[in-house]
């Protein structure tokens, strides 16, 4: 055995030490240019050149459009819709969860349901609340409410059943007194699934949201690109298209993130990952085995 | 039974500033029916030996020659975790490093999974072992490829000690059927000589401080007198060597 | 149990053992009833609710009591348009998701690097943010109601989540289980069988739940909006006609239909795919 002659694979090529900022960066640029491609040789009618859709959102900024909102108002409009359901959803759904999770035949009686209401799409959302109370500002703000609830308690109902036991031991075990224990102890164990809830269920509320003002509401940012839609205004749908990319972003990148670092600013940083952060299935999937694990663990302990 | 001859070994990692000797200027011959230990504080190249040795390293310099009766020999490793395929049975996992699934292949490694105790759990994964089991499932699988040359890594450091202790007397006993060539990385004196004929002492620095020959017969009871003197005499070793860290 | 009296202790002492289990298995039965009656009694509640609310809250013809719903949905069935519907959607769903799993594999496998992961940060969370009604809108002007349009928001809306778990389960490769089988000599071709992939499927799997779910929502939305055929399209018929218990109805099959591939079938194949996953979890 002649170890030295053994096969390896390659050393990696040096490799170009790239900021991670770069790719950001150039991500939509190249975007941009695979669309500018695709303007030029595919020569459909009805695809806008990038410059068409560009000097639209700049109109838009300016406040100088052909729809009855500006662009200003309209997200506005949507947003306030978005945060009152939304802190509706988060008082009926934090009672709930927490009833869920403190008493046991409350979480068999409700379990099923929250999951199968968290599994209706938003589009059913949209159009069941459109068709019971038509136009306005109800249909979109139970849509909200009904997306965002079950996000709530699935979350909240996690929390409680993760609170940290061994912790709580500890503390009797050091005489701390209650109010430090609830400060230092149960609130930053519940912050991870308060702060799921809050993010997953705002971005699933944003989707229902717009599409309820689609179907059952005559303002608000929904309702204005499917304004243009109608118009048969293609660089007005893909403007407003990049504006719900923008908003979304915005929300994420400047917000929740921001909050999130803040929040778990203890934890290692690998835990931040993108993928597992981002899909709140995921989430809620690891939590539906972790709670089904506690549940047998408790039962035969 | 093989042959292991290494000369002038150096292994480097990284470069520049982060430069790191993990081997330098080693060398090493064994042969025949022996069992060698390797012993040496964490952190001093022993790992690092044996990866080059079974060639999931190169060495960055020196030459590795490992031979049975003039061909090159065939190595088995036992690792210091386990290193089972959790998505495999056991039994899977031990053929998954023969070249063939035939019926000779199954029958061997069910005998040596036999050898181990663990006839009856060839159906099971891994997950469901206990970690004394798995590390076994490590042991047997290493054996049924009836290597010329058996490497192992520390392989009971993850185990409590009174597993330990069963696995080292069926380690030996195997060791003794088989007629195998070991070379055993450990970082524990008493284990180095209750199992060895042979101890080589390492240094941090990656360089060989010691070759000890222990001549005393089989089975050795660490209780026993004569194997407490021998790594009495070990340890002092070890103190003139200026090895432990004070 | 006279038996026992002139057993010997070892025997009496697996006689007890039994009694214990025997108790203990009781114990979880009885634990399983009330849980499963609890659960039951979940179900009728909601429906009762459901029931009496339509007629009594609110007129019967805006709350379609269960029983209309269902009658609607037989008649759905008897009438034949159920399936033209149905094929329609799920071969739109078919070939665009197998489009993306494909596109995002393939990126998922050359990107490996934290470089690549930055480039397509702010896509995946812009594709997943982002309202599926803009995805249909945006194919609806530019596509028409070609079956191109779907195809081509289920791409982009769904490769994303692909790519990104590929890229992770190449990046969290099992090094040491690959060491071990290169000291064992094992060949290239059986390392990739038996390590590389068995690895990486749970990581495909993540990634095509996902993406899969996402395929879905966006389809059925394309067809609201610029779709003459599907169950998006013939929803929104239901919805201009203002005929709730129609609407129900679609909806009710809609759902059945994607809890059953997404819960029924997925699982079925992960559960196969993962059974040493799963009794890790038993033991």
């Amino acid at each position: 055995m002649a170890v030295a002659a053994a096969s390896r694979p390659a050393a990696w090529p040096a490799r170009i030490i790239r900021s991670r900022r770069t790719a950001r960066f150039l991500f939509p640029l190249v975007v941009l240019a695979v669309w500018q491609l695709a303007f030029m040789f595919l020569e459909t009618a009805v695809l806008p050149s990038p410059g068409k859709v560009l000097s639209f959102m700049w109109d838009e900024v300016r406040m100088d459009t052909l729809s009855r909102h500006t662009l200003y108002q309209s997200f506005a409009i949507s947003l306030g819709r978005l945060i009152v359901g939304f802190l509706i959803a988060l008082a009926i759904g934090l009672v709930i969860g927490l009833l869920m999770g403190l008493v046991r035949p409350i979480e068999y009686f409700l379990y099923d349901v929250v999951v199968v209401v968290l599994a209706v799409p938003s589009l059913v959302w949209a159009l069941i609340t459109g068709l019971l109370f038509g136009l306005g500002n109800n249909a979109p703000i139970v849509t909200v409410i009904g997306v965002g609830i079950p996000f709530v308690i699935l979350n909240v109902l996690e929390g409680v059943k993760n609170s940290p036991k061994e912790l709580f031991d500890m503390s009797r075990a050091f005489r701390v007194p209650r109010r430090r224990v609830v400060r230092h102890v149960l609130l930053p164990s519940l912050m991870p699934f308060f702060f799921a809830a809050l993010r997953y269920g705002f971005a699933n509320g944003w989707k229902g949201l717009v599409l309820a003002e689609v179907f059952a509401s005559t303002n608000g940012a929904g309702w204005t690109i499917r304004y243009w839609y109608d118009a048969h205004r293609a660089q007005g749908v893909l403007g407003y298209a990049l504006f719900f990319v923008l908003f979304a972003l915005i929300l994420e990148r400047g917000v929740f993130e921001r909050v999130s670092r803040y929040v778990f600013r203890w934890r290692p940083q690998a835990q931040l990952e993108v993928v597992e952060e981002a899909v709140p299935e995921a989430k809620l999937k690891v939590a539906t085995v972790e709670a089904e694990r506690m549940a047998a663990d408790r039962g035969t302990g | 039974m093989a042959d292991i001859r290494v000369e002038h070994l150096h292994k480097e990692f990284g470069t520049g500033v982060e430069k790191v000797v993990a081997l330098d200027d080693v060398n090493l011959d064994v042969s025949g029916h022996v069992f060698v230990s390797v012993v040496g504080p964490s952190g001093c190249g022993k790992s690092t030996l044996l990866n080059v040795l079974t060639g999931i390293e190169n060495p960055t310099r020196g030459k590795v020659e490992i031979t049975h009766e003039g061909r090159d020999a065939f190595p088995g490793y036992v690792f210091q975790s386990p290193r089972l395929l959790p998505w495999r049975s056991v039994m899977d996992n031990l053929i998954f490093v023969h070249k063939d699934r035939s019926k000779e292949t199954r029958e061997r490694c069910r005998r040596y999974l036999g050898m181990v105790g663990l006839e009856d759990r060839g159906s099971k994964y891994p997950g469901e072992l206990s970690g004394g089991m798995q590390q076994r499932v490590g042991i047997a699988r290493a054996f049924s490829t009836e290597p010329d040359v058996l490497f192992m890594d520390e392989p009971f450091s993850h185990l409590d000690a009174i597993t330990a202790r069963s696995l080292r007397r069926e380690l030996h006993d195997m060791w003794k059927a088989t007629k195998k060539t070991v070379l055993f990385v450990t970082h524990d004196v008493g284990e180095a000589v209750e199992l060895s004929n042979r101890i080589v002492v390492f240094a941090k620095g990656g360089t060989i401080k010691d070759d000890i020959t222990v001549d005393l017969p089989f089975p050795r009871d660490p209780a026993d007198q004569d194997v407490a003197i021998a790594k009495a005499d070990v340890l002092r070793k070890f103190e003139e060597l200026d090895l432990i860290a004070t | 149990m006279a038996k026992t009296l002139d057993a010997s202790p070892d025997q009496l002492q697996k006689i007890t053992h039994g009694q214990e289990t025997r108790v203990a298995a009781r114990k979880k039965r009885l634990r399983a009833v009330k849980r499963w009656g609890w659960r039951i009694a979940g179900y009728v509640f909601f429906l009762l609710l459901w029931d009496v609310a339509s007629g009594t809250l609110m007129s019967d013809r805006l709350l379609v009591p269960p029983a209309g719903v269902a009658r609607e949905i037989g008649e759905i069935f008897q009438s034949g348009d159920l399936w033209m519907h149905l094929s329609s959607t799920l071969q739109k769903i078919g070939i665009g998701f197998t489009l993306a799993f494909f596109l995002g594999t393939t990126i998922g496998l050359l990107t490996q690097s934290r470089w690549w992961e930055a480039f397509f940060k702010d896509w995946v969370t812009s594709t997943m943010t982002t309202p599926g009604l803009v995805y249909a809108l945006v194919v609806g002007v530019i596509f028409g109601f070609s079956p191109i349009g779907p195809i081509v928001a289920i791409v982009f809306a769904s490769f994303s989540y692909v790519t990104v778990n590929v890229a992770e389960g190449i990046r969290a490769l099992p090094k040491d289980l690959i060491d071990m089988s290169k000291a064992f000599r094992v060949s290239p071709g059986s390392r990739l069988r038996n390590v590389i992939f068995p690895h990486l499927a749970p990581y495909l799997f993540t990634g095509v739940r996902y993406g899969f779910s996402i395929a879905w929502k966006v389809t059925v939305l394309t067809e609201v909006f610029a779709s003459n055929k599907g169950i998006g399209f013939i929803m929104r018929v239901e919805f201009q006609l203002f005929s709730m218990a129609g609407l129900l109805a679609w909806i009710s099959i809609f759902f059945i239909l994607m809890l059953f591939l997404e819960k029924g079938i997925l699982q079925f194949i992960e559960q196969r795919f993962f059974r040493w996953r799963q009794e890790v979890k038993l033991a």
